[in-house]
């Protein structure tokens, strides 16, 4: 009996702890993603009175957008450009990280690959607007000492897609690298021990002990790096904005997309149909993910 | 002081102390813009009206065109933007929708009498005046003379033929061929409407045009053999001739650096370069026939008391004094007629090509309906692409289906706002 108003306690407790921050959380992320997908289904002008319901067809106009499916494509081959360079990246950029644990470096080494990702996004851009700048940039001049010509890299509409990869990758490493630092550091010393035992090289324990015992941890790390690659913008905006003589090809993405639309088209439902595109793409792609990684674990 | 605190009547008295210590309010205007060059104006004219208010404090809050769009377009329609704001052509879409009063009679009647009837229109919509015009970006010829004495050329180009043809001759190229110094700097690239803005400069002046328009219906023009013409000579510039290539520095930058011959643009590079290059020899020249103009007008969506202080600011921002130096020190031209340019142009003799112009210009704007900056975004997308083409120089058929396809979906979005005007 008293344990029984105890329990009953406990979980009133609990629920009135939970309460404000559902309600925040319902309020700041449940309460937005239903209301875009309200809005995707209007006409709705973001200064006009009259915000007519007009069902799928902005979905319909999305479907033969020519900026639209540039961005999507676009969007498309940067995240997953960013995912694939990120993911494997990170990992080998841990585990060396962790073979020098203890050493008076491996703090250095931390913080130096973590601070691109603490670093102001729009001030990075420009420094590596200025990297592949292809008359005064270094990467150029670096080419040209192994005679390799220089690249037009933000004009090119292929090259200026690979610039913002190697953007947001950079960016995104840090992160990567110190989720997998946690993860390893969680894996018991036991298991490499018996690995050396059975005779396992260094290269065999990265593969065979750590890699899939890390699969929960690069799931998650992959899911977080697909879905905010999703979200490029700023970064395709900087490297591609007319600061008085230096632009680029502007790169389409989703964002700037939608973002175009919003505020300078007006058009707040038809941008909220995109972003119930990208949220769909997202979702799908999340789950693709958590099948093919939990499948293999 | 604790104990103090304690008691209702020494709390009431420290209350009242403090109330009658404050200052009296201040009464506050905030101006908002999209050209943070302007704020030593706005300032300026700020500083002048506390002559006359000395409570009057005045924000000056101004931030790159796109952000001050998107501000306007979130704050407006709750009714919680700035208390004088800058707008271009988008006005319309906040005149429509009913956010901005008209203004008193007195500010009515000085624009009626003030401004000509290209910059009266700006400011007007359903036949009412709403904005008081302030000033305009139109375009000119900027050319480098210590290059064009070099290259043997004593005048600046008369028609876009001889823009070409120059840009032939002032390209300079390192021993292999390829452009160091471009002859012409084009707008080729960075997204957002202003490729299809310079294009539509040019395609005007080579008798051509953007839109029709018949009883307030509209219809992509710029199919045609004009339109075909102007997109040739971006092709033959950039990828025939070589004169400047898209990754070369551009604009007002290059031009400063010595890294361009010529380039077409508003009359802020005056200050600019007065700022950042004040040893490049240069002049300017007007447009062949005519050009593209941006007008900037100033609205006040508050109303009652604070509206009649924010019309004062207005007024006193449109001053002859002022205005002329606005000119002096920005390279802005101001929209009122009537205004001696002497001194300006005393000071920074390229002004001259804009507000004097050697050969009449005739002065067009960007359509005054919604769709208005989608059309133009859209076009410009097409056009950068169609400027690196490879399979479009010497193919007149495959420009040609460019263009159809692009004014096909400029009538496509002109059909959806219920403004296409039936052929």
């Amino acid at each position: 009996m008293t344990a029984g108003i105890g329990r009953r306690h406990g979980r009133g407790f609990a629920v009135a702890a939970l309460l404000p921050v559902l309600a925040i959380f319902t309020l700041l992320r449940i309460y937005p993603i239903v209301e875009t997908l309200r809005l995707s289904l209007f006409q709705w002008n973001i200064i006009s009175r009259r915000k007519p319901f007009v069902g799928l067809d902005n979905f319909a106009e999305l479907r033969t957008d020519p900026l639209f499916l540039d961005a999507i494509v676009n969007t498309t081959l940067i995240a997953f450009g960013v995912l694939l360079v990120t993911v494997p990246v990170a990992l080998v950029l841990a585990a060396m990280i962790q073979a020098r644990a203890g050493t008076r470096r491996a703090g250095f080494y931390e913080a130096a690959i973590f601070l691109p990702h603490i670093v102001s996004l729009v001030p990075a851009a420009m420094a590596w607007k200025w990297v592949f700048d292809a008359k005064l940039g270094p990467l150029n001049a670096a080419l040209g000492l192994v005679g390799i010509p220089a690249q037009p890299w933000l004009f090119d509409p292929v090259l200026s897609l690979l610039c913002l990869v190697v953007l947001c990758s950079w960016q995104a490493v840090g992160y990567a690298v110190l989720v997998f630092l946690v993860g390893l550091k969680n894996i018991p010393a036991s298991m490499y021990e018996a690995a050396r035992l059975d005779g396992a090289s260094a290269v065999q324990l990265f593969r065979h002990v750590a890699v899939p015992l890390l699969r929960p941890v690069i799931l998650f790390v992959s899911v977080v790096t697909l879905i905010s690659a999703y979200n490029v913008y700023a970064q395709a905006f900087v490297l591609a904005s007319d600061a008085q003589g230096a632009p680029g090809h502007l790169v389409r993405v989703l964002v700037l997309d939608m973002l175009e639309n919003s505020f300078r088209n007006y058009r707040v439902g038809y941008a909220a149909a995109e972003a119930v595109v990208l949220l769909g793409i997202v979702l799908v792609l999340t789950g693709v993910q958590f099948r093919l990684l939990r499948a293999r674990a | 002081m604790a104990s103090a605190l304690r008691r209702p009547r020494s709390v009431l008295t420290l209350a009242t102390c403090v109330l009658l210590a404050a200052p009296a309010q201040a009464e506050t205007l905030t101006v908002w813009g999209g050209w943070p060059d302007l704020a030593p104006f706005y300032q300026r004219v700020g500083e002048q009206l506390k002559a006359k208010h000395p409570d009057l404090v005045v924000n000056v809050e101004l931030v790159p065109l796109r952000e001050h769009e998107k501000r306007l377009a979130l704050s407006l329609p709750s009714g919680s933007g700035g208390d004088v704001i800058e707008m271009e052509t988008e006005a319309s879409r906040y005149l429509e929708a009913g956010l901005v009063p008209e203004p008193p009679k007195a500010v009515t009647d000085f624009v009626r009498v003030n401004y000509d009837g290209t910059r009266l229109k700006t400011a007007t919509f359903d036949g009412k005046i709403y904005g008081v015009p302030l000033f305009q970006g139109h375009g000119a010829l900027f050319y480098n003379t210590d290059m064009f004495a070099k290259a043997g050329l004593t005048a600046p180009p008369a028609t876009m033929g001889q823009y070409t043809e120059y840009a032939k001759k002032l390209v300079q190229r390192d021993a292999a061929g390829n452009p160091v110094v471009s002859g012409w700097s084009l707008r080729l690239s960075g997204g957002g409407s202003g490729i299809a803005e310079k294009w539509w400069t040019i395609l005007y002046n080579m008798d051509g045009r953007l839109l029709d328009e018949k009883d307030g219906k509209w219809r992509a023009a710029y199919a045609s053999p004009e339109g075909r013409a102007a997109v040739k000579l971006y092709l033959d510039n950039v990828q025939s001739d070589r004169t400047v290539l898209p990754e070369m520095k551009a604009d007002a930058e290059a031009f400063e650096l010595g890294q361009t011959a010529m380039f077409i643009r508003e009359s802020w590079v005056i200050g600019d370069i007065a700022k950042k290059a004040p040893g490049l020899h240069y002049a300017t020249a007007a447009l062949p026939k005519g050009t593209l103009m941006v007008p900037v007008d100033l609205y006040v969506p508050s109303k009652g008391a604070k509206a009649a202080l924010a019309y004062e600011y207005v007024m006193q921002a449109n001053t002859p004094e002022n205005l002329v130096w606005l000119t002096e020190q920005t390279g802005w031209v101001p929209n009122r007629t009537g205004i001696d340019y002497a001194t300006a142009i005393a000071t920074a003799p390229g002004i001259a090509a804009f507000v004097t112009p050697a050969n009449p210009q005739v002065f067009f704007t960007p359509p005054p309906i919604a769709p208005a900056s989608e059309i133009l975004t859209r076009l410009a997308a097409r056009l950068e692409k169609a400027y690196v083409d490879k399979s479009l120089p010497g193919n007149d058929a495959a420009i040609d289906a460019m263009l159809k396809t692009a004014a096909d979906e400029t009538d496509r979005i002109l059909a959806r706002e219920d403004l296409l005007m039936k052929p």
